[in-house]
């Protein structure tokens, strides 16, 4: 295990934090670490900042996340990393939809130039809508509570795709579905950070595995290529045993 | 390729490699793409009579000379398998169903469904190293060891493979109890452990973990040409092949084929085709026309 020193807390909304500490490492955007709480349990987590100073955003949702989001500055933080194949980076203008927690990931793609839409349940659970100039940004959110009442696809309705060099799409599996569905005819490249559940992190467990590839090595970031041709994306996922279990249609 | 073609209790294998248990298994889609990528086989996850959610990651831990794993057999009971097995068949090669039990019946109930999803052999877990009650506990027992393997013989057509325990005093002990299996696979993971100083604590949830990888290799190869000088039986190698020269040191041991395991995580799914390539190029340059002239080359 790597091991460092949290230099800093930084809250992003009522239930996310970013967790900043010192890390040395070449790191490029859609990779990610495995985080281990000593006694407690290790988790994959998206890396939010890359430069000298690495940063992960994460929300509360399980035993070892809700240990994560109460460490303070000083703790010392365990992981193992990085892994994952990055997003491709391209020239030009770029578009990032982002669902929920799912902007963690997609955090440093974002330059002054890039639109965004960001997607959460609610108004206080919007990430890094700061991080987009004026004018860049459509919010969408489940109840409503600000702009767009809807899911992230209904962002994407308003705006003409095909003027962006490539779209960068991460949340969950049923909304990533949903935006590959309406993007499918259209003429824009893309690339997707998918989630499964991840046990090993280095591509032996078998775990988050999604048509043959391994999200850990082969992904977690797929083209929209790559996800035409799979059969279980949107469609099937492994639990923790390994039964397979159909998603909601 | 038919120069690395193999047989292991009447089963063929287009090359002597196949996938090890517990690597890339769980799913029907991952094990075809294996063997569509050059695997000749692969062995399933070890499945169980009910569903299992395994331990609490940290699950692996990459340590000096490969990792050291408790996964803890996680599997969603033998019921809900048939779909995975299928979808793997698809790939039109051989796939092996492990399976693990406590007792005799247990065993016997789960190798006639695999056979029933259309394994093409049985491969029984009596060697996993961290979950009480099954794995080695049973498979270090000589007298249980035989009366699964008999029973379990009596009961299904396709080959059964014990696959066996170096944590144990005396391997070869195990082995001739396990007689009756049409081959042995050997070795299972070695028992060990790995500890973080600066958590000041064990890195695997549960503590003990099974080493697998560079670190076993000769310990593995000690125990096949043993094995195999004592018994004569057909025997599967595996244990930290990382390269073509590995695998034929197990062939030369006296292995008929070898399972890559931990390797996939240095070099990815296209270790097979790497090591099919090294194993032929070493064929040609020595002079061998057959794998089977190959096994156990090595011994007096």
């Amino acid at each position: 295990m790597i091991h460092s020193t949290i230099t800093g807390i930084e809250r992003v909304s009522p239930t996310t934090v970013s967790i900043r500490f010192p890390w040395e490492a070449a790191v490029l955007p859609g990779q990610f670490i495995m985080v281990w709480i000593p006694g407690l349990g290790e988790i994959p987590i998206s890396l939010s900042h890359i430069g000298d100073i690495k940063g992960i955003t994460i929300k509360s949702f399980g035993p070892t996340s809700e240990a994560l989001t109460k460490m303070k500055e000083g703790d010392r933080i365990f992981f193992r990393g990085p892994y994952g194949r990055p997003f491709t980076q391209v020239k030009g203008k770029i578009l990032v939809v982002g669902g929920g927690s799912g902007m963690a990931g997609l955090l440093p793609l974002i330059n002054s130039d890039t639109v965004g839409v960001v997607s959460a349940r609610t108004k206080d659970e919007l990430l890094f809508v700061d991080r987009f100039l004026e004018g860049n940004v459509i919010k969408v959110t489940d109840d409503g509570s600000a702009g767009i009442k809807g899911i992230a696809v209904d962002g994407l309705k308003g705006l003409d795709l095909q003027k962006f060099t490539k779209m960068y799409i991460c949340g969950p599996e049923l909304m990533l579905r949903s935006v590959y569905r309406y993007i499918r005819e259209i003429d824009v490249d893309a690339e997707f950070s998918l989630e499964r559940l991840m046990k090993c992190g280095i591509g032996v467990c078998d775990s988050c595995s999604i048509d043959g590839y391994q999200l850990c090595r082969d992904g977690p970031t797929f083209s929209k290529k790559q996800i035409s041709g799979m059969h279980e994306f949107g469609a099937f996922k492994l639990t923790e045993s390994g039964k397979r279990i159909a998603l909601p249609k | 390729m038919s120069l690395l073609k193999t047989e292991v209790a009447g089963i063929y294998f287009e090359n002597p490699l196949i996938l090890a248990s517990g690597i890339l298994d769980e799913n029907g889609y991952t094990m075809k793409k294996i063997l569509q990528e050059g695997a000749a086989g692969v062995v399933t996850k070890s499945i169980g009579t009910v569903e299992r959610t395994g331990y609490r990651p940290p699950i692996v831990a990459e340590v000096t000379g490969g990792l050291l794993n408790a996964v803890g057999l996680p599997n969603p009971g033998i019921d809900s398998f048939g779909e995975e097995i299928k979808v793997a068949l698809e790939a039109g090669k051989p796939v092996i169903g492990s399976i693990f039990g406590g007792g005799v019946q247990e065993f016997v109930d789960l190798a006639i469904k695999m056979e029933g999803y259309g394994a093409n052999a049985i491969e029984l877990n009596l060697s996993c190293p961290h979950v009480k009650g099954v794995g080695s506990e049973v498979g270090s027992d000589p007298a249980l060891v035989t009366d699964i393997v008999t029973e379990i013989k009596k009961r299904v057509k396709i080959p059964v493979f014990a696959k066996l325990s170096p944590n144990v005093t005396d391997m070869l002990e195990i082995a001739i109890a396990a007689e009756a299996a049409d081959a042995l696979v050997m070795i299972n993971t070695v028992r060990g452990l790995a500890i973080d100083v600066y958590a000041r604590k064990p890195v695997l949830s549960n503590t003990y973990g099974g080493l697998s990888g560079k670190a076993i290799k000769n310990i593995g190869l000690r125990y096949v040409y043993e094995v195999k000088m004592e018994t004569g039986k057909e025997i599967i190698g595996v244990g930290g092949i990382e390269n073509a020269e590995d695998a034929i040191e197990y062939i030369m041991a006296g292995s008929s084929a070898v399972q890559l395991g931990t390797v996939l995580y240095k070099k990815g799914r296209q270790a097979f085709a790497e090591i099919s390539s090294g194993i032929t190029q070493f064929m040609k340059s020595e002079g061998f026309g057959s794998i089977k002239e190959m096994v156990g080359a090595a011994l007096p």
